[in-house]
């Protein structure tokens, strides 16, 4: 971009020279991708038309207005609220001297692991009358799916911001310091400009995901849009694709706002030294306990309820048909499907979702701008619906979409579909923030295009790229909807076990098939996720 | 890059790995019905017969609405509902062939469509699950038409989203009329009813005490019984053939898409057979439908509840009305 600013603090400044347009060849990969991200919406227009639907009518009915205004409240508050957790969080563990970060770290991943009928179930089991314990008072409707929805989606916030305090840059930090700038006002100045987009990216993730639950708004009584698309989903299909679509135009609106709202890219300082870690102080008490108060709640918890449904449960084995009198050796099987499929899928999803990611933030252009919006709509709609409208395409099609249905494959691209946008935001973040003077380098010492991409910008972002990864990853290990329907026949995942156990009241199976889903995310996490990538 | 290479190589060995698993005689089972509530059964099934049976499980409506979906390239051979709401919906839509007369015959009249489409395989019994520390026995009302008694005033908890639900409406439009079920519908709004998102939830919740009562199918406080025998929840059937303690029947049909409608009919056997009905009854507390099955004894005899008479034929049908009076009488934004 420019060459010629040598500080940090004048680039701002600078006037900049317009950015070039992208490559034809980037721009026909991403417009590809943008169009196979239509799927699901063109399937709602495509069914919406064809059975009649009135759209206006529909939108303006008081069966719709009601839901829709408690899908916008439950969605931008547990917005706000996993912002300001999932951000305190992950500079917490990132930054700062806390007792057991490191440890810390991986836990406080893991609770986006968890389904939200789970969850929901649980911390109903968990406190108020006839609970585990009677003497916190439960909550239910708004304020209950508010603080499951909360604990179960601050992680998009958390990885993003993780992976991205891992990366940013020490030497302002250390100037700010150096130069007499007390913690607070560094933070504020040089630390969260420099997180932004990521936590705006986590931000919109969260509230993309407060839109489409179905499971933990249903449990907790909180009347929202996607009840109103399940219940009319068998006899009045017309009104259950045209909520759909609301959905789907809240998902560009928001994600407009936002694409507004983000900066362009910025010259940034040095890499690769240690960060700056603050010393916490007399804040090192709270700080600890606001970590232990957040994976008590979001993990320990539920950990607690399923443990003691197995040990209550246990007891009566034998009585009725349950998978766990014949041992656990029939959760070997999903283990293993839920493993590749969620590894298949974290991947996919990152490789396929960088070249729009990589386009929006480096070379604006309306169609890149096109592709993100795609990508961005379907992480709004119920999963359900995503899994049908990818029937209707592969059933309708004839050739290779048709010939890979109910395979593996079409399962990988349903789940890609369903959470691109998580990979796809967490890697944009990571390349808008990507120093744009090691580009300028590369450029003056010949060295272009593919060749720099490769050497210079994916190392870099890489962090960034994993983090959108495992979003994606932990999404697809507690995926339903998608999974009953696509699969292989016979394919069982762990969520899909936990949901057979769950619908017939089978809570000693549910508990153990959930212990284990928590425990397979947490060998991923490291595994994948945190071992490899994010070295503080 | 390594790691992409390894998992894109699994990938590949996984779909030759499925190419190749194919057998010769198998069978494709779309099932509302859980694993736990099935699964021995058509494991059974294979071990009698060599027939394979691959099921795909999901709720019941979703599975309708995946081979309305599927049209004429659905794989399934066989579909198992949960309730007769689904067959219905698959039956309207022409996508059930006929069942042959010995088997239909299977199941007395009344449990089946009568143009043979779907075929009963259990039953459950339309209940109230009460906390017995909360609701006193002689508190409990004769008809389910007295729930929009002043006494049961935010007491009582439905779910009208469920597909059990949405049958007894049904049953109850066409036994009492339209009018009597939209001023019940809209009695129970007005007295605070308490919606719920499904069955397991409302027991949950009455075995918690948050609320008193609900509206349930009988079998699931069985259930939770078995996990939790201290639980205060118990089950209250209503007396005098009620349309309260209606019969709702889960339910099967073969796809007019079949390639092999006969090996369906093999399996719908098994599942009518002695040993499958009397699964039913020990395993998952439902009663049988089959004629000469007996129920189990942890359950009530049918004798002995005065279950509501009904042709369940005609519950597959006017779950559009169900659902437009329901949505009419406000029930699901409370």
């Amino acid at each position: 971009m420019k060459a010629d600013s040598s500080t940090p603090e004048e680039s701002a400044d600078i006037a900049k020279p317009p950015l070039p347009n992208p490559p034809a060849g980037l721009l026909v990969v991403v417009g590809v991708l943008g169009l196979v991200f239509l799927f699901p919406v063109g399937y709602l227009v495509w069914g919406a038309i064809g059975l009649g639907g009135d759209f206006w009518g529909t939108l303006g009915s008081q069966q719709t207005l009601r839901p829709l205004r408690n899908s916008l409240l439950i969605a931008s508050s547990v917005a706000c609220s996993c912002l300001v957790l999932g951000t305190v969080l992950a500079w917490l563990v990132a930054r700062t001297d806390l007792v057991g970060r490191r440890i810390w770290r991986l836990i406080l991943a893991l609770p986006l692991v968890i389904p939200s009928f789970v969850g929901a179930t649980a911390l109903l089991s968990a406190f108020g009358r006839g609970g585990l314990v009677p003497f916190v008072p439960r909550v239910e409707g708004f304020w209950g799916a508010f603080l499951v929805l909360t604990f179960l989606s601050y992680p998009y916030v958390y990885l993003p911001v993780l992976s991205r305090l891992s990366t940013t840059l020490p030497a302002m930090e250390e100037s700010a310091l150096l130069l007499g700038s007390g913690h607070g006002r560094t933070i504020l100045r040089v630390v969260l400009p420099h997180i932004r987009e990521s936590v705006l990216a986590g931000t919109m993730l969260v509230f993309l995901y407060g839109l489409s639950d179905f499971g933990a708004v249903a449990l907790m009584r909180y009347d929202t849009l996607t009840r109103a698309i399940f219940s009319a989903r068998l006899f009045d299909r017309a009104t259950s694709l045209l909520l759909g679509l609301v959905l789907a135009g809240l998902a560009l609106l928001v994600a407009g706002i936002e694409r507004k709202s983000v900066s362009e890219p910025r010259k940034a300082p040095g890499i690769g030294r240690d960060q700056v870690r603050y010393r916490l102080g007399r804040w090192r008490l709270p700080s600890l306990v606001l970590v232990m108060m957040t994976g008590g709640v979001a993990l320990a918890a539920p950990l607690a309820v399923f443990l003691f449904w197995v040990i209550r449960g246990s007891s009566t084995i034998g009585v009725g048909y349950s998978g766990i009198t014949d041992g656990l050796g029939f959760l070997v099987g999903p283990v293993l499907n839920s493993a590749l499929a969620s590894l298949v899928a974290g991947v996919v999803a990152v490789v396929v979702t960088l070249p729009a990611a990589y386009a929006v933030a480096r070379r604006r252009h309306f169609l890149s701008d096109l592709a993100s919006a795609s990508v961005t709509s379907v992480f709004a709609l119920p999963g359900l619906v995503v899994a049908l409208a990818l029937v209707f395409w592969a059933i309708s099609a004839s050739g290779p979409l048709a010939a890979v249905y109910q395979t593996f494959p079409l399962l990988v691209l349903a789940y890609v579909l369903q959470f691109g946008a998580q990979s796809m935001r967490a890697s944009q973040a990571a390349i808008s923030a990507l120093p744009m003077g090691y580009e300028d380098a590369a450029l003056t010492l010949g060295v272009g295009g593919r060749r720099r991409f490769l050497r210079i910008d994916l190392p870099l972002v890489m962090p960034g790229l994993v983090a959108g990864g495992g979003l994606v990853m932990l999404s697809t290990l507690k995926e339903l909807p998608a999974t009953l329907l696509l699969a292989p026949i016979g394919f069982q995942t762990l969520s899909t076990r936990i949901w057979n156990a769950a619908e017939d009241g089978f809570f000693a199976e549910v508990g153990i098939t959930s212990l284990v889903l928590i425990l397979l995310s947490g060998l991923l996490t490291w595994l994948f996720v945190m071992r490899r990538e994010f070295r503080v | 890059m390594k790691r992409i290479l390894f998992w894109a190589l699994l990938v590949v060995f996984g779909l030759l790995g499925a190419a190749c698993g194919g057998s010769e005689e198998v069978i494709t089972v779309y099932s509302g019905r859980t694993s736990n509530l099935i699964g021995p059964l058509l494991e059974e099934f294979t071990e009698n017969t060599g027939i394979e049976v691959e099921v795909r499980y999901g709720q019941s409506a979703d599975l309708a609405l995946l081979i309305d979906e599927e049209g004429d390239r659905s794989p399934a051979d066989l579909f198992i509902s949960q309730s007769p709401g689904a067959v219905g919906f698959l039956a309207g839509k022409g996508r059930l062939r006929p069942i042959s007369d010995s088997v239909l015959s299977m199941v007395p009249e009344g449990f089946r469509n009568a143009d043979g489409l779907w075929i009963g395989i259990s039953g459950r019994v339309r209940v109230i699950v009460y906390n017995r520390d909360l609701v006193d026995h002689s508190e409990l009302p004769d008809t389910v038409f007295d729930l929009t008694e002043e006494r049961f005033r935010g007491r009582l908890a439905v779910a009208p989203g469920n597909g059990s639900f949405q049958d007894f409406v049904t049953a109850m439009r066409e036994l009492h009329g339209e009018e009597p079920t939209l001023a019940w519908l809209k009695g129970l709004v007005e007295n605070e009813a308490r919606t719920y998102a499904n069955n397991t939830s409302i027991v949950q919740a009455v075995g918690r005490g948050d609320v008193p009562m609900g509206l349930v199918n009988h079998y699931y406080n069985l259930r939770a019984k078995a996990e939790d025998p201290n639980g205060a929840s118990e089950n209250y059937y209503f007396p005098d053939q009620d349309v309260g303690s209606l019969m709702i029947v889960t339910a099967m049909g073969v796809l007019s898409t079949s390639e092999d409608p006969d090996r369906a009919e093999r399996l719908m056997r098994f599942m009518l057979s002695d040993s499958a009905q009397l699964f039913y009854s020990e395993q998952t507390f439902e009663y049988p439908l089959a004629a000469e099955a007996v129920p189990s004894s942890a359950l009530p005899p049918l004798s002995s509840i005065g279950l509501a008479t009904y042709d369940f034929d005609r519950l597959g049908g006017g779950l559009e009305r169900t659902k437009e009076l329901i949505d009419e009488s406000g029930l699901e934004y409370s």
